[in-house]
Parts: structure tokens; sequence; C-alpha cells
């Protein structure tokens, strides 16, 4: 609750903070706390029941909490272990016995504890002390030896590639080396046309045409294969279907989220700038320098800025954050969970109250990469030199400067009126007790009295009725200023394009936000006793990262000790900078430091989660399955040798994503039919876990709508820009938002004042919204229903694999969905256009542009019956309802 | 075209070979037995007489599952009344403030919006009702008379001070977004009865979604099949439920039948993908779902008595008592959860139970809107035999303050707020909890949501600590690490 927050934040001691009795009395028993129970309590207790958790509500770190137990009950009865339930239950008397991981007491512990409870149990050294070396302990903690020893925690290294005498591409000889050992027979090759349909809806998401299946057809030279790949990776489609893949793990939306869902007017361009940098084939640690610490580079451009975005593309509640400055550490969190499970494979935020349960991630790691990003801000920045940008800033600072004293004095016109209207406004709206307490003096009202009349006497008349009332000579006067306040606006700088971007700066000097005139929170708004400013200031002093702390339990208001930047340390090796100082000190260098560690050979998670990615994409499922834990919660890896192996030649090859398509496109694993039947193999390996048939993958929502629009032939290719609305029936809409709705991009120059809530276009079923999907807006608190069915991951957290599920809800959508029986319809015309009046023509040709291969003699027969019965149009919908449609096989 | 479809919602004759393969489970297996079924001419005779709405789904994510325990309820009915319900003015009664009425409350207050204020007494006066003589507020008299089927919880609490956050805590545990409700949790755990139809169904106020919208019904990290399927208010009740206007029943059927024709040569060229033979499957269902979704929503079907029981003769309860009769006949054709929204964005002061400004109005309209409407549903279902079986659960987001906001309204309290629970079994006429003299915190019995969820989840045979989703490298759950079932609930 809000009144328990202590008045100064950060400020408090520790043990208000732990909010611990007195001690209780020394002991000189034989047995004492100190020396014979603390240690056992350290050791099987305090993880799970201590100062970082409370499991089942227990914390047994002081007397109190011991007595006062948990969910099952108080863990002691001083003077009766035998009805103790912390004795019963590490002696095995209760179950589940504890601890429950790790060794049990050893019978002189038993012993111990038992004698010491039967004397009273005397916590001897004061738990004040106690807390406070448990959190020590916390914050001082070291991993156990051996923690590296996991695999993850291994620099990957390339084994030898086994020898085969079918293979020769070393993927397919690491492979062949587990198909043999499980039995397994590999599935042949698949024919050239479903080979190429794979290839164009695994990199460019696009179904080929007929033109491009004839090219490729007609190319029978050798490298036929390696060419068409090098032509689909040069087609700036292949990053609207690749950054896709990208966007959801970077939590990808054009709107805040919650209660307002602010738009993000300008979060477009991340996504183009990952567009264009899958297109670009951007190195993938520079790809994520960039996106960590694009602000901080040598070499800082616009695109480095905008691919900033990623750390804020998560959602954010943006109204009234000063009343609630606890949100700033979900924010962290967002962006560490992030960085953890979408870059590092490793489920970091687990660490944020606790150590984690089950890998080498301390909670004192978790507050020390928050330390690395702890200075962000988030900022509209102009797309502009750095000088300009700065000129920019300055013209704005210096406008609001010259206003200011005519705001004031048109303020101290209009207060009088403005009072005279209050008093109305109450005489009017309120009971007589309201205006009793407001038209006494001061001095003569209640203590109740007074909270109402402060409550009234606060409100504030439209302005509108304040214009009104004023006198001619004073009205003339408001004119005049406002004038000279509208003439000053006009000499603002046009408002130049801007990018949301993350940079350092100083949150407790945050200029006020939408909501934060309303003061809910008093005490949230205690200033710092000292000067600063929100962002670094030409002329001021090096910039210089506001402090974070050790949260005991990850309770914002229970900070330990200040935090030093740095990293997992079970991935770290050597020493590396965790600070690199910036020439021009406007930021920190610290999140320069967390990217050069992340984008570093020598970390051994980067480069292995990302092949398992690429891998993922082009096989269906990962060699480790779950794409975002590489941890010990997470799924073997199938072939660890291969993924290692992948991952050098990843780095060798400098990071380039787009060699590693070439290199798994062209390995025969990639080429199997995914049809192939062979009974023992299918008993021995029925889930495919050994890749010995190639695994079809339903498309996904946004590639099967792209699909649908470019079978029918009304797909616009434009590449970049704005975001588009496509239909969404006007009572979802309103059910969604009452508010009102809000279309496009705003018109050039028109300069947004106030961040817009809750928009979508209402906007019909036309050509300009049969845009690619990755262009359609993303609006949190409005999922597009089309994409909803068909399983598009929750966008409020980076997503792994996607979900595949096989629902009514989908069939309905491909039956009665209006955009999609209108592309049926443009597809019967495209067929009627393309092979006029020859219905058997028609069909192969819908076959070859819908499923890239002709119908056999039985298909076109059933094709041939609802055609001529129905029409073209009816058998045009059947087709984007096929099963095969759905598939990439 | 409604007429055609209804009959499959009802009984039918015999099943086709595919119905079979629908309740076979599927896949492979499927397809050889009902092979041999067909040879042996035993298919139709097996299997006369079936509800057709009731086909399983090869692979479905809503097949039945087992619970963990005797369940006391098979669905549940929640009442989220949205915008936050002052708990002094409805549920619990608090003299201490007329006797400490204009005074400032003790301890230092920390409101929402602007400055506190004094205490204000209800302006509603409280009378006892039923056997077990619990007071309710005068704005109640038809909730009054069921008192005795009532358990509430008088200290209830949450987190957040702000509509959406809070919201999201009542539905999912979490102030955050991207968690599963409670909805989504349930559907998961236990799967559905009603195959043709959505396990999770929401409706909402006819004047728009509650706050924070359609991520309240959310699954958060969960597939996105568990989240909750909007009915809408006006025309079919699911998106693309029914054929445009021109489409006939024949032409779609023989585009389905052509579509089944192909997909059985593809489905042969790739023998032993259930995935696929799942896909075809879904078109049956959805064809069926047509007609089973309007029929099960049509309350026309309903009598006059039932329909007046309700409150549909009467312009201030029809909207709501719409959505209770819709979700009443839901439940009766299996629909595990249905989640009714009263309060809608739009005039976010008048059309929810947000009473910043306007106390007596607000409370006043809302209680006469939802009284009637939910008294009318426990009497039904009662008389059909169904409230035992079925959970009913009621709650706002927040509660409000006991504090004046000038006089007129009540800011928003998380620090107590009165919910009730009925039906399954439930032992009525109990008050659980209590909040402070003056209904500021929630004082003895303190229930979370997540004890709340624990509670919900006891009552259809779920152990909250049991039912897990693996994600983020944790088996996740409704309620995190915490939550213990009420006692005199689950007793």
């Amino acid at each position: 609750m809000r009144s328990a927050r202590p008045s100064v934040l950060f400020g408090v001691t520790l043990a208000a903070v732990l909010g611990l009795a007195a001690t209780a009395g020394a002991q000189n028993e034989p047995i004492n706390f100190t020396d014979h129970i603390r240690p056992i309590m350290e050791r099987a207790c305090w993880n799970c029941h201590g100062e970082a958790a409370q499991l089942s509500d227990l914390n047994l770190s002081s007397r109190d909490g011991a007595l006062e137990g948990g969910t099952k009950g108080p863990a002691i009865v001083p003077g009766r272990a035998e009805d103790s339930l912390l004795f019963r239950m590490v002696a095995g008397l209760d179950q589940p016995s504890m601890p429950m991981t790790g060794d049990p007491l050893s019978d002189a512990e038993l012993a111990a504890v038992r004698t010491w409870i039967d004397e009273g149990a005397h916590w001897d050294t004061g738990e004040v002390t106690a807390a406070a070396d448990a959190l020590a302990a916390l914050e001082n903690d070291e991993l156990p030896p051996g923690a590296r020893d996991y695999w993850a925690f291994q620099h990957p290294q390339q084994a030898p590639v086994p020898p085969s005498r079918e293979f020769d591409h070393p993927v397919d000889r690491f492979l062949e080396a587990s198909r043999k050992d499980a039995g397994l027979t590999a599935a042949p090759r698949a024919d050239r046309l479903t080979l190429l349909r794979r290839a164009y809806l695994d990199l460019i998401g696009l179904p080929p045409t007929p033109e491009q299946i004839e090219e490729f057809l007609s190319d029978t030279e050798r490298g036929a294969w390696e060419r068409q790949i090098d032509k689909l990776l040069d087609s700036p489609h292949y990053g609207e279907r690749w950054g896709r893949h990208w966007m959801d793990v970077a939590r990808y939306a054009d709107t805040d989220g919650f209660e307002q869902d602010y738009v993000r007017l300008n979060m477009w361009r991340y996504r183009d700038y990952v567009i264009d940098a899958f297109n670009d084939d951007k190195p993938y640690n520079q790809f994520l320098r960039e996106q960590i610490a694009g602000d901080e580079l040598d070499y800082v451009t616009d695109e480095t800025r905008i691919a900033t975005g990623f750390l804020r593309s998560g959602p954010r509640v943006n109204f009234r954050e000063k009343d609630n400055p606890e949100r700033r550490h979900d924010y962290l969190d967002d962006m560490l969970a992030t960085i953890g499970r979408g870059v590092l494979g490793m489920t970091v935020h687990c660490a944020r109250c606790h150590d984690h349960k089950f890998d080498p991630i301390l909670q004192k790691d978790y507050y020390s990469m928050q330390a690395s990003i702890f200075g962000y801000v988030e900022i509209d920045y102009p797309l502009l030199d750095q000088d300009e940008a700065d000129a920019y800033f300055a013209e704005m600072r210096d406008v609001d400067d010259r206003q200011q004293p005519l705001r004031d004095e048109v303020d101290a016109i209009e207060t009088p009126y403005r009072e005279e209207l209050r008093a109305k406004m109450i005489r009017e709206r309120f009971p007589e007790n309201v205006q009793a307490a407001a038209f006494k003096p001061e001095a003569e009202r209640t203590p109740g009295e007074q909270l109402l009349a402060v409550q009234v006497l606060t409100i504030n008349p439209p302005r509108s009725q304040v214009a009104e009332a004023l006198s001619p000579a004073d009205k003339a006067r408001v004119d005049e200023l406002n004038e000279q306040i509208a003439a000053l606006e006009d000499e603002r700088p046009p408002t130049p394009a801007m990018a949301h971007i993350v940079t350092d700066g100083d949150y407790r000097f945050a200029p006020d936000g939408p909501g934060d005139q309303v003061i809910g929170c008093p005490e949230c708004r205690t200033p710092p006793e000292f000067e600063g400013t929100y962002l670094w200031e030409e002329g001021g002093p090096d910039y210089e990262a506001p402090p974070n702390y050790f949260l005991i339990r990850g309770d914002p208001f229970s900070p330990g000790s200040p935090m030093s930047p740095g990293f997992l340390t079970a991935a770290t090796y050597g020493d590396p900078p965790t600070e690199i100082p910036r020439p021009d000190g406007r930021t920190s260098g610290r999140r320069l430091a967390l990217a050069e560690w992340i984008a570093s050979r020598d970390n051994p998670l980067t480069a292995r989660v990302m092949v398992n990615r690429i891998w993922h994409h082009h096989f269906g499922r990962g060699i480790v399955r779950t794409l975002d834990n590489l941890g010990r919660m997470g799924d073997a890896p199938t072939h660890p040798e291969l993924l290692d192996w992948l991952a050098v030649e990843f780095m060798d090859r400098g990071w380039s994503i787009k060699e590693m398509h070439r290199l798994l496109m062209t390995s025969e694993a990639y080429r199997m039919a995914s049809s192939f039947r062979h009974q023992a193999s299918g008993d021995a390996d029925p889930e495919n876990n050994l890749l010995w048939h190639y695994r079809g993958q339903r498309l996904e929502a946004e590639i099967l709508r792209d699909a649908i629009m470019t079978v029918s032939g009304g797909i616009d290719l434009t590449v970049g820009g704005p975001a588009i609305f496509p239909h969404i029936p006007a009572d979802i809409l309103f059910q969604s938002d009452g508010k009102g709705f809000w279309c496009g991009s705003p018109e050039p120059g028109r300069r947004i004042t106030a961040p817009s809530t809750g928009i979508w276009c209402e906007e019909p079923d036309r050509p300009e919204v049969w845009r690619r999907s990755v262009y359609v807006f993303r609006r949190r608190s409005l999922g597009f229903p089309f994409f909803d069915t068909f399983d598009l991951p929750d966008q409020n957290q980076t997503a792994a694999a996607r979900n595949v599920s096989t629902v009514s809800t989908q069939a309905l959508t491909l039956m009665n969905n209006p955009f999609v029986l209108n592309q049926a319809e443009l597809f019967a015309e495209r067929l009627e256009r393309e092979a006029p009046g020859d219905l058997d023509a028609q069909i192969d040709l819908a076959y070859l542009i819908a499923l890239t291969r002709r119908p056999t003699d039985a298909e076109r027969e059933v094709a041939r019956g609802l055609a001529s019965e129905q029409s073209l149009v009816d058998f045009t919908h059947v087709m984007m309802n096929l099963n095969e449609f759905l598939y990439l096989r | 075209m409604h007429d055609d479809h209804h009959h499959h919602c009802r009984k039918k004759t015999f099943w086709s070979r595919r119905d079979f393969l629908f309740q076979s489970g599927g896949g492979i297996a499927g397809l050889a037995l009902a092979d041999m079924l067909d040879r042996q001419g035993l298919l139709a005779a097996e299997t006369a007489q079936s509800d057709t709405c009731e086909l399983p789904i090869p692979g479905n994510p809503f097949a039945p599952k087992q619970p963990h325990f005797e369940p006391r309820a098979k669905a549940v009915i929640s009442l989220f009344m949205s915008g936050g319900v002052s708990q002094v003015d409805t549920f619990d009664p608090k003299p201490a403030l007329t006797k400490y009425a204009g005074q400032p409350m003790a301890e230092s207050v920390v409101v929402r919006q602007g400055h506190p204020g004094p205490l204000m007494p209800s302006p509603f006066e409280f009378h006892k009702h039923g056997e077990s003589g619990i007071e309710v507020s005068e704005i109640f008299p038809h909730l009054g008379g069921k008192v005795d089927e009532m358990a509430f919880i008088r200290s209830l609490y949450g987190r957040s001070n702000d509509h959406i956050q809070a919201t999201y805590e009542m539905q999912s545990g979490q102030i955050r977004m991207g968690f599963p409700s409670v909805g989504s949790w349930v559907t998961y755990g236990l799967g559905s009865e009603a195959a043709s139809l959505p396990a999770y169904v929401v409706m909402n106020d006819h004047r728009g979604g509650p706050l924070g919208g359609p991520n309240d019904w959310s699954a958060g990290f969960m597939p996105a099949t568990y989240q909750g399927t909007l009915f809408r208010a006006v025309g079919d009740p699911i998106v693309d439920l029914a054929p445009p206007e021109g489409m006939s029943v024949e032409q779609q059927r023989a585009r389905l039948d052509t579509l089944a024709k192909l997909n059985d040569i593809d489905l042969a060229n790739n023998p032993g993908n259930s995935e696929l033979a799942a896909r075809i499957s879904s078109y049956e269902l959805a064809y069926r779902m047509q007609g089973c979704a309007p029929e099960a929503v049509d309350v026309s079907a309903e009598s006059e008595a039932t329909r007046k029981l309700y409150g549909l003769d009467d312009p201030i309860t029809e909207p709501f008592g719409r959505q209770c009769l819709m979700a009443r006949r839901l439940v009766e054709r299996g629909v595990r959860f249905v989640q009714l929204f009263h309060g809608g964005i739009g005039q976010q002061n008048t059309d929810t139970w947000d009473a910043h400004s306007n106390l007596i109005e607000n409370h006043t309209q809302h209680a006469a809107e939802t009284d009637l409407p939910i008294a009318g549903l426990m009497t039904d279902l009662k008389a059909r035999g169904m409230l035992d079986e079925t959970l009913l659960v009621w709650h706002a987001e927040f509660g409000r303050m006991p504090i004046s906001q000038r006089g007129v309204g009540r800011d928003h309290n998380p620090g107590t707020m009165t919910g009730w629970m009925a039906g399954a079994g439930i032992q009525g006429g109990q008050v659980i909890g209590a909040s402070d003299e003056f209904g500021y915190k929630a004082a003895e019995q303190r229930v979370s949501p997540h004890d709340l969820h624990a509670t919900i989840l006891h009552l259809l045979g779920i152990d909250h600590e049991k039912l897990t989703y693996r994600y983020n490298g944790r088996d996740m759950r409704l309620t995190d690490v915490h939550g213990v079932p009420i006692p005199q609930i689950v007793a």
C-alpha cells in the first residue's frame, strides 16, 4: 500500500526496512543460535525462507518470523521441538521433508535443532544483525565451484566434423552421426518445386509467382539452388520476413499498452531499422551493439539511435509515472528479461528477488546488470545531426523561456475570474456542507471541513468559461498576450522527423509527463537534494548515472547496497570493462560495455542463442527447443556438437546471418522431403527429434495473410514506412475503446503535442491496406483479430517459438472473413484475366500460383466440379483454405 | 441459414465417417478404426443419438481434462463490476462513518486523485436480510433476498490504485500485462465440455468494453487459444461466425465438401500427420459452431416468465439481464467460464462504477442495472438444478474510499473491497473476513486475489499449486508462489 511507503525513498535504514524488533537476550547454553543453528539455517533454510524468498510465506530470518510461521502455521513452538513444524520437517516426521534440495540435516544437526527449540529457540545474536548478515551474504554471494561447468557457460568449440560416406556437408555429417546411432533413415530429397516453395516461404514469406517458378525450373545448370538462395537473400522482402522474427524477440508494438495505450508514433522507424539490418546483413554482433547502446557508439548515427528502440519496445504505463516510481523497476526488468531471454537465452529476470533457483545467476548479477542500464531514459529524439539536434532542443527551450512570463501574466489576470467562477461552481455543484466548508475562513473550519475545502478549492473552471467572464479591458490584454504566445509558438523550429530512443539521463529530474500534474503521492515527489538535469546539457559536467541498489526481495522500497555495473558472473570470462567512458561525456558508457560483453566472442551464450534461432526457423524446431532458455530448465540440445560447431562458424563468418542461411539451406537436411514414410524410423523417433525428415510448419499469422494477398495478386509490396490499419469491424473497435479513433500518420509538418490513445483507423478493406503484415499497426490493447486467431504471440514479453494451434475459429476466419472472401474474388478475377475462358487452364494456374505445382487429375476433377456447379470464386476460396496452402513443407 | 444448423446442435440420427474421426481422437488410429467400423457397418448404429455439439476434435486443446480431485463446480460465471464498487455503500456497512462523519480519518491517507477528504457516511440505508441477518444496502433489494445463498468476503484487497493494473490483478494475479487470465487458466486446466462453443466466453457491457480492454481476458504467455472469446452484443456472437450476406447454405456446404475432398487427397499423401487431420476436423466443427453459437445465445427461445425473471422487460435491467441469461444458456451447453463485465468505457464516471463525482446517482444506477438480473440468474440456476454445479463470483477491480471526494464521490481504494461467491455448494449466509472500522483496509482474514483464485480453482477440482504452465524456465502458476483457498468457502 501507498501509505506504507517510507517518506524518503531509498533513504531508510536497513533496520527500518526489514522491520525487525529488538534483540533477544544472549545465551550461554551449550547450543546457541550463532554457532550451531545459524549455519544450518544458512545452508538449509534461508534460501527459500529468508530475506530473499518466503516460500509458503515463511520467513525464518527472525524469531518473530519463525513464530508467526507461514501458510502451514507457526514454524517453531518454543520449548516443544516435537510440536514444531520446522523440526518435524527437517527430521522427516512431516512431509515434505526439508530441505527440499541439498543434503538432509545430519543427526548432530538434528539434535542441535531439537535442543535449541526445546530450550526456547533463542536468537542470541539479535535479529537485526542476523538479517543484515543474511543480506550481506546475498550481496556478496559467490557462485559455487563448478557453476560454470554447465555446457552453455563453456565456450563453444568446434569438434571435428564426423566422417561420412554419404554426406559432404558438415551439417549433414553431424546429423547423420546421430541418426545412425538411433538407426534412422534420412528422407530423400524433395522435388524441386517443393523446395522452391519452401525456400520462398522460409526466406521471404511469399509464395513464388509463376514467373519465378519458370525462372527456377529453367535454370538446370549446377548451382541453381545456390543461385536461388542468393536471389532470395537479395530480395528486400527477406528483411520483412526475418525482421519479423526479430520483432517477436523485441516484443515490438506501436503503442504503450495499459490504460492510456499511447501511440508510439515513430516506433515504425525501429521496425524499418530491423528490416534494413537484415536486408543489409548487418553483422549480428553489431546489430546487438546498436540496439543496446546505439547512442553510445564511437560513431552515432540516426540509424544507431533508432536501434535503441529495442530497449523500450515493451509495455509502459506512461501515465502518472511520478506517483508510481516503482514502475521504473518493472521497465528495467522488462529490458533485462528481453536481453536475458532474447539475446542470452538465460532467464536473468528470475534473479530479481532471489538467486536463480536453477541456473548460476545471482541476485547480485541481476542488480549489476540493472546498474549497466539504470541511467536509461526514453525520449523522442530529432533525426538531425548532433549539432542540429542540440540547436533544436535549445530553440525549443528558448521559446518556452520567452513564453513563460507571458503565460504568467495571463494567469495573473485570469486568477480573480477563475476564483469567482470556482466559487460559482462550488455553489452550483456541491452539497451544502461542502459549500459551508469552502466559504468559511480557514481558521473557522473543522479539520474535516479543511479537507473538503482544499478538495473543492483546487478545482479549475474550464478555460472557455474564464475567457467569457473577462472584462473587455482584461480580455483585450489577454488576447494580446495570447497572440504574442502564439507568435512565439510560430518561432519554434519545424518538428523534425523524430525517433523513440533510449539514452542516458537522470530520471529524478524528468519533466512532468501525462497525468503528472495531479499529485497523488506527494512523498514520491521529494526532489533530490542536489542540482541536476534530466538530460546532459552542453557545458555541463560529464554524465553520471544515478545510483541503483541491491533490492531486498526485489522490493523497490527495500534498498540494500548501491551497485556497480556488471554482467552475468557465470558467463563472464576475463575482466571486460563494465564502463567505457565516452569522450563527449554525454553518457556513462555502461550500456556500451554491456553491449560489448554481449557481442563478444568471449560470451559463450550470444552466438549459440542466435544460431539456434536461425536453425529453428529453417527446420521448425531449435536444436535447443526452448529458444529463450539454454539454462537447466530449458530443453537439452538434440545435437550439442552441431550447435557449438554452428556457433563458432557463425562468429568465424563475421556474425553474418545470411551466411548461416546459405550454410544451412545448402545442406541435404534442409532439402529432405517432409512427407517421407519410414516405419522403423517412425517407430524409433516419432517426434523427428533427430531430423530424419523435413518438418513442415504451419504458416505464421502474418505470412498466411501475405500469402493470401500474393495469390490474389492484390498485395502491395511497398517496403517500409508508417503502419497500416487493415479493417476491423466497428463494434470491436468500439468495445476496445470508446475514446475514438485516430488515423494514419500526421500530415507533414503537423505537430503532435499530446500522445494519442487507443487508436485504430476505421478503414474499409481496400488496396491501400493490402500491404505486408509486418506493417500492420500493433496496438497492445487490441490485437488484430486475424493474427490473434492464428497464434500471434503476446506482444508484451519477448517471445520464443510461436505456438501452433488448430482451432475452429481459424476455420471460421478463412471461411467467412470478408477480407479472405474479397481476396478469393480477386484471385478468381486474376485467373479469368490470365487464362480467359478455359476452366482447366484456370485450375492449373490456380494450383501453380497457390501451391507451386500442377494439380493431379483427381484434384482437377474435384476442382472442376465445384467451379462449374458454383463458380470460380467458390474454387479460389477453397484454395485459400487448403491444408497444403497453410503449410510450408 | 441458422435454421439449417439448428438441428445439429441437438440430436442427430447417425454419424458420418468424419464425425467418428472427431470422436475417436483422430490421427491415423482414428482413420484406421473408422475404416474398419465402416466396413462392418457399425459406425452409424454405435453412435446414433449423440449430440453433435459435443463432438470433440483431435488434438483439441479444449478436450476435457481430469481435475485433481472431485470438483464442486463445473462452470464459473464471473460477474466483474468494472470501475470499482464502494464496499461501504453496498455490502460492508460502517456505522463509524456516521459516527465520525466529516472528520479526518485517523491515519494519513493517500488518494489517487488530488487531496483526501473527510470521512463520509453512506448515503444509503442498510437492511438486515434473511436468516443470516446480513446487512445489504438498499440499492440491492433483490440480492438482499439472496444473502442466505451468498458468501461475502469483506476483506478482499489488491495492490494497485489504477483501474487497469487492478483489473489485471483480479484477472491474472499480476498487475503487469502478459499474464493469463483466470478464465484462461481454468480452460487450460479443465478443457471444455462444449466442443462447438468457445470454452471461455466474455460478454461486455452494452456501453463498451471494460477498462483494460481485450487484455483483460488475454491468455498472456499461454497459447492464444486459451484467451477469452468476446461474444458481441450485436449481430453474430463471434467474429466471422456466419458467411456473408448472399452466400447460401448450399454454397457454403459445397465449398466445404470440396475442401474436404481435396484435403483428404492431401492427407493420403501425408499419412501420419495428426495436425492435418485436426485441421480437417476443425472445419466441420466450425460449420456446426455457426449454428450452435447463435442458438446458445438466442434468448428469444426463453419463456416470458424467464425473460421477466432476468428483467428483460425493463429497459434498465434489460442489457445486463440479457448477459446473465446468455450466461446461463452457455453454461447449460457446457461452456466452462463465462465472464460478464458490467460497466464499459464511454463516459467513465457514469458508464462504469467509477463514482468520483456522483456516488449517489452512479451506484444507484449501476445497482439497479444489475441487482434484479443477478438475483434472477441465481433463482433460475437454482430452479434448474444448476446452481450447485455453477460458481458465481462477483467483484470489482477495487473498492472505494470511506472518505469523501469533494463531498460527492469516493476515490479508488485497493485496500479493501467486498466480493461475494455463491453456488458450487458454498455455504451461504456467511461473512468472511472484515475490513477495519472505516472500511479503509482489509483487517481480519485478508484475502488477496491469489487467495480468491486459489479458491476458484479449488472449487473446480484444481489444486492451484499443481496447475502449472512451463514458461520462462519456470512452472508458472495462476497464484505465482502465493494463494490459500478460503477455508470457509472450500469447507
